[in-house]
């Protein structure tokens, strides 16, 4: 599996993912060891430091790769075991050559590689600053490139020179770099981005942020015409997570309630517009082989009966479980999510759901002139209920109910106590959050025209709670960049495709370890957060 | 200007408004699932269409699971009545041992060991197996719950769930995403009567065998300076770290009790249901989570009652409720039975049938 990064060019022909990830991992050991130690001792001699830590580190690769090789000799193959230890990634590893050279390349590379990590704690802070972020771009932009190339010619503009084979030309690197480096350092002496676009004609520190926004639309309502309808689409998809989180940031950001069976929504919204305007023959007419002219209703009568079941089923599920305390409440939801699922695969309602085939044949939204149907339109349909979730939960956010529900997070008792009904506020938040999550679904629904019971699994609660955890709990924008990074990206790097969920999982327990108020965080949320952290250091000195 | 609203219908409108919507509903509810549950029971009875030898059958097959179960509630519990925090990876410290126990286990069949010294065989594979699930717990435990002690509780919540993730999809990366079926251990096939009814061999080793890790647990717990560490810091981790007691190394030593006795429940679980795969945890796990509430999270003769009540239910449950009722295909409906029983649990008896009413903690 790790062999398959190796296809994926950086900068064609010179560097690979794979030999990057090897480096990073080196490098990142290096930089940590050579730094200054905590405990305020004399810092060491940074570079020797660091070439010491790289060549350990090459050399528990190089172990690794003679153990394997040795085992094989014996008759003992690794592979039978660990399914990932594969003949290509012994190749990686040795740089091709046998496995003896192999090694001592790999401890002599890594020593290499620490050394030039531990030279950048030589480097004055700026400058370290801009090494990094310099090559930071270079990988994100090379590793973006297929897309990037994409948006080049769809400006008119000749790419070849940027671009070859899905990753950067030596020239197109050298640009990247360059201008990063120059950008920054130019914004730098500026005293920052606000500063420097003030310089610009036209533009005032007060109509800056309405230009940016004016910017910022133009861009989202661009984009579409700028790349293919492949990434049309996985933008649509993208907009899918935003409602779907939007829905859950609502329950988990405003209301502070776990719900991990947030998928039972996103379910009910498409297996509702599914059963509404499906086609399918045993849902209409009383012969099951004729396919019906229309379905019971269109899509956009649909909608609102969706959202009002959700909703309804939003108070059902909640009511009598959201008194319990947040990690019971958490396990609940669960179970309410595979109940969900399990009704809608069984035999017992297949009559009305489809059982495992789900329901078929449901139309696009009307009228059929339109095509909703073309990655292009339907990213258009998305992002106006994106745009309308997004108004909706940044009016909540700040209204009376808004207000109740970060009291409730905060204490629950001082809230009760100052009277604010935590059941009725808690049922609320779950309820809207329902409503605005099974938007997802019900968009899901038409764009795939099937609900089936295969993409309501607990991964896609995960995924949702991933984007709003790694966005921020409670921050609007951080679902959008949640969406974008957690959604987008793996859709893009197909080399990340299989690693997703285990990315998915490191994201949660990263970010909970050491950010938890996420990328993007809500101010509010994160004041609570280092409060708690504040209490938990006095109390842990009290403790030891 | 809104009318006021006149003596009357504002005295109906509060009396209205007193009245415990919620409590009644509640009952209601309570009424109508016993009513349910009595009414598809007489009904599949009256079809006749199982007779008591079935009934036995299914019986000592939920006693079993329910045995696998326990044991991996009790994981659960040991370490809620600890840390109050639920180790949501802990089914992922599960699958870690037995699909690590896979291995060893085809390697001894390839070398015809596992025939010819089954009883040394088996016992290898639970040391195995046990190893890596401690392993993996104290890792767990180092790695990501450690730093966050004291946080908010959604963190840690959060926190277990990636690593859940995390751990599956990394054994994933190491042994593939293959289900891979264990070798057969020849020794162990067949069945016994007791009392008259068959049992088979396997279902007999998991139930005695779990007995006697519950029983073990126990007494450590009971009994041993290191139990009682472990039931101070329970009861109050500062005074029990004032009287002296190292509160990090007993927290360490409840995670690896914990987790050798998954690798254990992970070698019986296999002799009932064969096959490992990356994700064989999850579930089990749920379950055992469920178990453990059921019985009153925090107690330990709680979690080995409740893997047996839930076990017994899930495998008697959907025939004995819903077969009479006309519902095709009852069985698929296990974890409607499996969860209702969490939620209704959570509801009505919040403390769980063994443990204390649940306080409200911050």
């Amino acid at each position: 599996m790790i062999e398959r990064f190796n296809d994926r060019n950086v900068v064609t022909g010179i560097i690979q993912l794979g030999l990057i990830l090897l480096i990073i991992t080196i490098g990142g050991f290096a930089y940590r060891a050579s730094g200054r130690p905590k405990d305020g001792t004399a810092p060491p001699e940074p570079v020797m430091a660091g070439a010491v830590a790289g060549a350990a580190s090459g050399a528990m690769v190089a172990l690794f790769v003679i153990v394997v090789t040795l085992l094989a000799e014996a008759g003992y193959v690794a592979r039978d075991m660990f399914e990932s230890v594969t003949p290509a990634l012994l190749d990686i590893l040795t740089f091709q050559q046998n496995p003896w050279v192999g090694s001592a390349i790999m401890i002599v590379m890594a020593a290499g590689v620490g050394g030039l990590a531990g030279y950048a704690h030589r480097l004055p802070a700026e400058g370290r600053k801009l090494t990094f972020l310099g090559l930071g771009t270079l990988l994100i932009v090379g590793l973006a490139a297929p897309i990037v190339d994409v948006m080049v010619k769809g400006l008119g503009l000749p790419s070849g020179w940027l671009f070859r084979r899905e990753g950067l030309t030596v020239a197109g690197a050298l640009l990247v770099l360059v201008v990063t480096v120059a950008l920054r350092w130019y914004l730098d002496r500026q005293g920052g981005f606000r500063r420097a676009a003030a310089k610009l004609p036209g533009i005032t520190d007060s109509n800056i942020k309405k230009v940016g926004l004016t910017a910022a639309a133009v861009v989202v309502l661009a984009l579409p015409w700028l790349v293919n309808s492949f990434i049309s689409e996985v933008l649509g998809t993208v907009g899918l997570y935003i409602l779907l989180g939007l829905g859950l940031n609502i329950v988990v950001g405003y209301a502070g309630l776990l719900d991990l069976g947030y998928v039972a929504f996103y379910a009910v919204g498409a297996y509702v517009t599914a059963v509404t305007t499906s086609l399918v023959g045993y849902l209409v007419t009383d012969d099951p082989l004729r396919p019906a002219q229309n379905g019971w209703t269109s899509f956009w009568l649909a909608l609102p009966i969706t959202v009002v079941i959700a909703f309804l089923i939003g108070v059902l599920i909640g009511a009598p479980v959201l008194r319990l305390r947040g990690d019971y409440l958490a396990i609940v939801t669960l179970g309410f999510g595979e109940i969900i699922r399990t009704l809608v695969l069984s035999d017992w309602l297949k009559p009305y759901f489809g059982g495992p085939q789900g329901v078929t044949d449901v139309p696009a939204p009307p009228p059929a002139s339109f095509e909703f149907r073309q990655p292009q339109r339907l990213y258009y349909l998305i992002l106006a209920f994106a745009l309308l979730a997004l108004f909706v939960s940044s009016r909540l956010k700040d209204s009376r109910i808004g207000r109740a529900w970060a009291a409730m997070r905060e204490d629950e008792d001082i809230a009760e106590g100052m009277g604010v009904s935590v059941i009725k506020y808690k049922t609320l938040a779950f309820a809207i959050g329902a409503a605005v999550g099974c938007l997802g679904g019900a968009f899901f629904a038409a764009k795939l025209s099937v609900a089936n019971p295969g993409s309501f699994t607990l991964l896609v609660s995960i995924n949702v709670l991933a984007v709003v955890v790694l966005g921020g709990m409670g921050s609007i924008p951080g679902v959008v960049v949640g969406s974008l990074v957690l959604v987008g990206l793996p859709e893009l790097l197909r080399e990340f495709g299989e690693y997703r969920l285990h990315i998915y999982g490191a994201i949660l327990v990263l970010i909970m370890l050491y950010r938890p108020a996420g990328l993007i965080p809500d101010k509010r949320r994160a004041r609570e957060l280092a409060e708690a952290k504040e209490l938990k250091e006095t109390s842990g000195v009290a403790a030891s | 200007m809104t009318a006021a609203p006149t003596p009357m219908v504002r005295g109906l409108s509060t009396r209205l408004a007193r009245l415990p919507i919620r409590r009644i509903s509640l009952i209601a509810l309570g009424i109508a699932i016993i009513y349910g549950v009595v009414a598809g029971t007489t009904a599949t009875l009256r079809t006749g269409k199982f007779d008591t030898h079935d009934w036995v059958n299914f019986l000592v097959q939920g006693i079993a699971r329910g045995s696998v179960y326990a044991l991996i509630a009790l994981g659960y519990t040991l370490v809620y009545g600890i840390l109050l925090m639920i180790n949501f990876a802990h089914g992922e410290v599960f699958m870690a041992g037995s699909f690590t126990a896979f291995f060893v286990a085809s390697a001894l069949a390839g070398h015809g060991f596992l025939d010819r010294q089954p009883i040394i065989s088996f016992v290898i594979l639970l040391l195995v197996s046990v190893a890596t699930s401690v392993t993996v717990a104290l890792l767990l435990e180092r790695l990501a719950y450690r730093p966050l002690r004291g946080a908010p509780r959604l963190v840690p919540l959060i926190t277990a769930i990636g690593a859940s993730l995390f751990l599956q999809y990394t054994f994933r990366g190491l042994y593939g995403e293959q289900a891979q079926a264990y070798p057969e251990i020849d020794a162990f096939q067949g069945t016994v009567q007791i009392a008259g009814f068959p049992v088979t061999k396997e279902q007999l080793i998991v139930i005695v065998g779990a007995l006697i890790l519950w029983l073990a647990l126990y007494l450590f717990i009971e009994r041993t300076r290191t139990g009682r560490a472990m039931r101070a810091v329970g009861e109050d981790r500062q005074i029990a770290a004032l009287m002296g007691i190292d509160v990090d190394r007993t927290i360490r030593i409840t995670f690896a009790v914990g987790g050798a006795l998954a690798g254990a429940a992970g070698i019986l679980y296999v002799l009932l249901f064969n096959q490992v795969n990356f994700t064989m945890g999850f579930i089990p796990g749920l379950k055992a989570f469920t178990a453990a509430v059921l019985g009153g999270i925090g107690s330990i003769t709680g979690a080995a009652l409740g893997g047996l009540i839930l076990g017994v239910l899930e495998a008697v449950g959907p025939t004995l409720f819903l077969t009479g009722t006309g519902i095709p295909s009852a069985f698929q409906l296990t974890p409607i039975v499996s969860f209702g029983i969490l939620v209704l649990v959570l509801i009505f008896l919040p403390g769980g049938l063994l443990g204390a009413p649940e306080e409200k903690r911050a």
